[in-house]
């Protein structure tokens, strides 16, 4: 599969703006999505549905924070998990410690703090996104090279803000199946 | 407009058709505004209802239903909730008056079988004869009858859609696009008054209930979200009063009463709600248990009593598809009702409550979808539309995992076409063959999922555990239909399977009961084959020819002479006063010219594709220019969209 910055006519970077983002996958769909070939032969029908499937596993994949990232890395030739760095101790009790409150208003059906947690877990993605767009510019300017040094410790701070937006949202899921539960 | 009627050479018109679990419509389009067609019970409304007499014959729409408390068990009424379900399914064990055939192999559990005394009938097959008599009004009013589009609940899963697609190709249509109902009713309300916004469809019909959030911009209908119940509608209403009257009649269980006491008792149930969308009291006349009459009454209010259980899931699943859709009910521009159901007083209420604001209902809400997929055939079969549908996935899609865990591939809610890739490795020393079982559903434990398909991999090389690696693609179309492609990258061992779920009918079957179900046979199949052969000859011929008017630059020469040549065979195949074996030599030339374009038509697709980035290009700098004059306004703008 192309790289979805590239089928998107993008250059790879972490802010990305969503209306623009939306926009050229319309666009592009107006080209080419099948319901606009279906008078065609079945060489462009085949052609015209595969690339629709390109633009919208693209635009999935650049619309959600978790997925831009790890696209990134991989454009970066970096696996976030196979790093043999251990998750930040102080990031898991911090989880841990959340998880339990999450457990209490589970059981006492608590709709108020409830919608607070979500609020602050929501507000702290939105911190940790700003952050990572951040983090991954000095490894995405292209022309400089910052030396093998700095450029580890770049990968290893985006890695672990990255860890920290799966664990968030991974809690913020937990969140949404409670609330339709409750 | 009569020329038109009667002229032999009228292009075939493409059709829409609303298959409904209460009553199913057909429409076409006329001077840009969608029609419905008047069915053989006289009005656009034709009851989804299938009576098998004894003498092998089948009758469609009311005169079907007036056999319903006379011949209950032959009498086949809300078949589309039994589309793509086995036997083994919750959903088809509800109070109704058919008999289920118990299933003759394992292979059969996963299609239910109705037992109509002498014969067994598929719920693909009945369907196709509702269909059947649908195309058969269509062709009396049109001559011809091209494509169609047929709509099914956005919440269909794959084996509804695929048993859906088997029942059109059993009744000989053309299944140009499988639709989603609420698009369809947002691009019949979009086409009526052609604004841009945020809007919910709220669509409460027969047997089943959708939630489609989606925005309109620029002619594009994209789907936000979308959620619902495949098993939840204006029968269970029904039911519902009909277990309150069972119970009054002294049937302690209602499912203990006779097939022919279930059959009255529902049409009265439903008579009753509709009288109550105008009375705030019905009396009703009921034979007792055991003898004598008994009156009951009902008020509106103990109706919305017994209905609001029903509603709260549809609340449910409207505030979970406003989640997935990140908007709040303030968002919203309107709120547009679909289904016979959203008739009932409190429906409109509930739904007036749930997003704040009072729906629209300007279209009939038993036509507006039959409307929706009649523009949109209308659009398929022209070139130069507009509009454009832009869906999604209802419902997840992925793999079981060591364990019985559920590896989601496909998300819920991502707009389709779509494709996705997975690996996974071998779990076992020396493992050379792989299973995989694809499902589809939200729950965490693939048990708990729909199964759609199961297959194997085999012939991997022996290795030690984690070393084979197996790559799983998914491809979603158009419809929501799936494909499945796996391939074990260290050897390229290969498979494609089209996940035709377990209740699919094969090709083969297809062609059997078409041939079965045609007057004479093998004569009229050929001629069948040779008609639909022609018209997709000439449809090539005439899609490369145009585009040779346009990109003929981006040929080579000798590809350009292949192409020729294939023209102009393929033209003289389709001349008239050819003999036997036409069919094959006209599909065979059809390939071969369909071939010789391969490459081609890749390089014009990259061309379209080039020019669409282009545009945006220059819309983006339009914008940014005109952005400059206000940095400040610029930044915050964008600081609100980063995302």
């Amino acid at each position: 599969m192309p790289n979805p910055f590239e089928t998107l006519g993008l250059a790879p970077t972490f802010a990305i703006d969503a209306t623009d983002l939306e926009q050229r996958q319309r666009e592009l769909n107006r080209a080419v999505h099948p319901d606009r070939h279906a008078g065609n032969s079945p060489a462009q029908r085949r052609q015209a549905l595969s690339r629709a499937m390109d633009v919208n596993q693209a635009y999935r994949t650049l619309r959600d924070p978790a997925t831009r990232a790890e696209a990134l890395f991989e454009l970066l030739g970096f696996d976030p998990l196979a790093s043999s760095m251990a998750t930040d101790p102080a990031l898991l009790g911090d989880m841990m410690e959340q998880r339990e409150l999450l457990d209490e208003v589970r059981r006492h059906k608590d709709v108020e703090r409830l919608r607070s947690l979500k609020f602050s877990m929501g507000e702290r993605q939105r911190q940790i996104v700003l952050a990572l767009g951040r983090a991954f510019e000095p490894l995405l300017r292209p022309g400089t090279s910052p030396g093998e040094e700095s450029r580890q410790a770049d990968l290893e701070r985006t890695r672990r803000l990255f860890t920290e937006l799966k664990y968030v949202r991974r809690f913020s899921e937990e969140v949404a199946a409670i609330e339709d539960e409750i | 407009m009569l020329l038109d009627i009667f002229d032999p050479k009228a292009a075939p018109k493409p059709i829409g058709i609303d298959l409904g679990t209460t009553h199913s419509v057909v429409a076409y389009v006329r001077d840009g505004r969608p029609l419905a067609i008047v069915t053989c019970d006289g009005g656009p409304l034709l009851p989804s209802v299938v009576h098998y007499g004894g003498h092998g014959e089948v009758l469609v729409g009311r005169s079907a239903q007036a056999y319903q408390e006379r011949a209950p068990e032959r009498t086949i009424s809300s078949v589309k909730r039994f589309m793509g379900r086995g036997s083994e399914d919750a959903q088809t064990r509800t109070l109704g008056t058919y008999k289920l055939s118990p299933p003759r192999s394992p292979e059969e559990a996963k299609m239910v079988h109705f037992d109509l005394g002498d014969r067994r009938k598929t719920p693909v097959e009945i369907s196709a004869e509702i269909l059947k008599s649908l195309k058969q009004s269509a062709t009396e009013q049109l001559r011809a009858v091209g494509g169609a589009v047929i709509t099914v609940p956005a919440y269909f899963d794959d084996a509804q859609r695929q048993a859906t697609r088997d029942a059109a190709r059993l009744a000989g249509l053309e299944v140009l696009r499988l639709l989603n109902e609420p698009t369809a009713a947002a691009l019949a309300y979009g086409m009526e008054q052609r604004t841009s916004g945020t809007f919910a469809i709220y669509d409460l019909g027969g047997g089943t209930f959708d939630i489609t959030l989606l925005r309109l911009e620029d002619g594009v209908f994209q789907v936000k979200s979308t959620g619902g119940d495949s098993a939840l509608g204006g029968d269970d209403m029904d039911r519902a009063i009909a277990e309150k009257l069972l119970m009054a009649m002294g049937f302690e269980v209602p499912s203990d009463a006779p097939r022919s006491v279930i059959g009255l008792v529902l049409s009265t149930a439903r008579d009753a709600k509709h009288r109550l969308t105008l009375d705030s009291i019905v009396t009703l006349e009921l034979p007792r248990k055991g003898g004598g009459g008994v009156a009951v009454m009902l008020t509106r209010a103990e109706f919305d009593a017994l209905i609001a259980p029903l509603l709260e899931r549809t609340g449910r699943a409207a505030r979970r598809a406003l989640r997935d859709a990140a908007l709040e009910p303030g968002d919203l521009d309107g709120v547009i009702l679909v289904g016979g159901a959203t008739r009932v007083p409190r429906v409109r209420s509930y739904v007036a409550e749930l997003f704040g604001q009072e729906p629209m209902c300007d279209i009939d809400p038993d036509l507006v979808v039959a409307y929706g997929a009649a523009l949109q055939a209308d659009q398929l079969g022209r070139d130069a539309g507009d509009t454009l549908l832009l869906d999604v996935l209802p419902l997840s899609l992925g793999v079981e995992t060591l364990g019985g865990a559920v590896d989601r591939i496909l998300p819920r809610n991502t707009t389709i076409p779509v494709a996705a890739k997975a690996t996974f490795t071998t779990y076992a020393d020396n493992q050379t063959g792989f299973e995989l079982h694809i499902v589809q559903g939200e729950r965490e434990l693939a048990g708990d999922c729909r199964s759609l398909a199961r297959f194997t991999l085999k012939g991997i090389p022996p290795l030690p555990a984690g070393q084979a690696r197996l790559e799983v693609s998914f491809n979603v179309d158009e419809n929501a239909l799936l494909k499945v492609h796996a391939r074990e990258l260290s050897t390229g061992i290969e498979q494609e399977v089209e996940v035709k779920p377990s209740y699919g009918l094969t090709d083969d079957q297809v062609e059997q009961m078409l041939m079965d179900a045609l007057d004479h046979g093998e004569e009229d199949f050929e001629q069948r084959r040779l008609a639909e052969a022609k018209v997709e000859g000439s449809r090539v011929l005439a899609a490369t020819q145009k585009g040779l008017l346009v990109d003929a630059d981006l040929l080579e020469q000798p590809e350009r002479d292949e192409i020729t040549r294939a023209i102009t065979l393929l033209q003289h195949s389709l001349e008239p006063g050819t003999g036997p074996g036409t069919a094959s030599r006209i599909q065979a030339l059809t390939q071969a010219l369909d071939d010789a374009t391969h490459a081609w038509a890749g390089r014009r697709m990259d061309r379209a594709f080039k020019s669409a980035l282009q545009g945006q290009d220059v819309a983006r700098l339009a914008q940014t220019v005109q952005h400059a004059r206000g940095v400040d306004a610029h930044l915050e703008e964008h600081k609100k969209s980063s995302i």
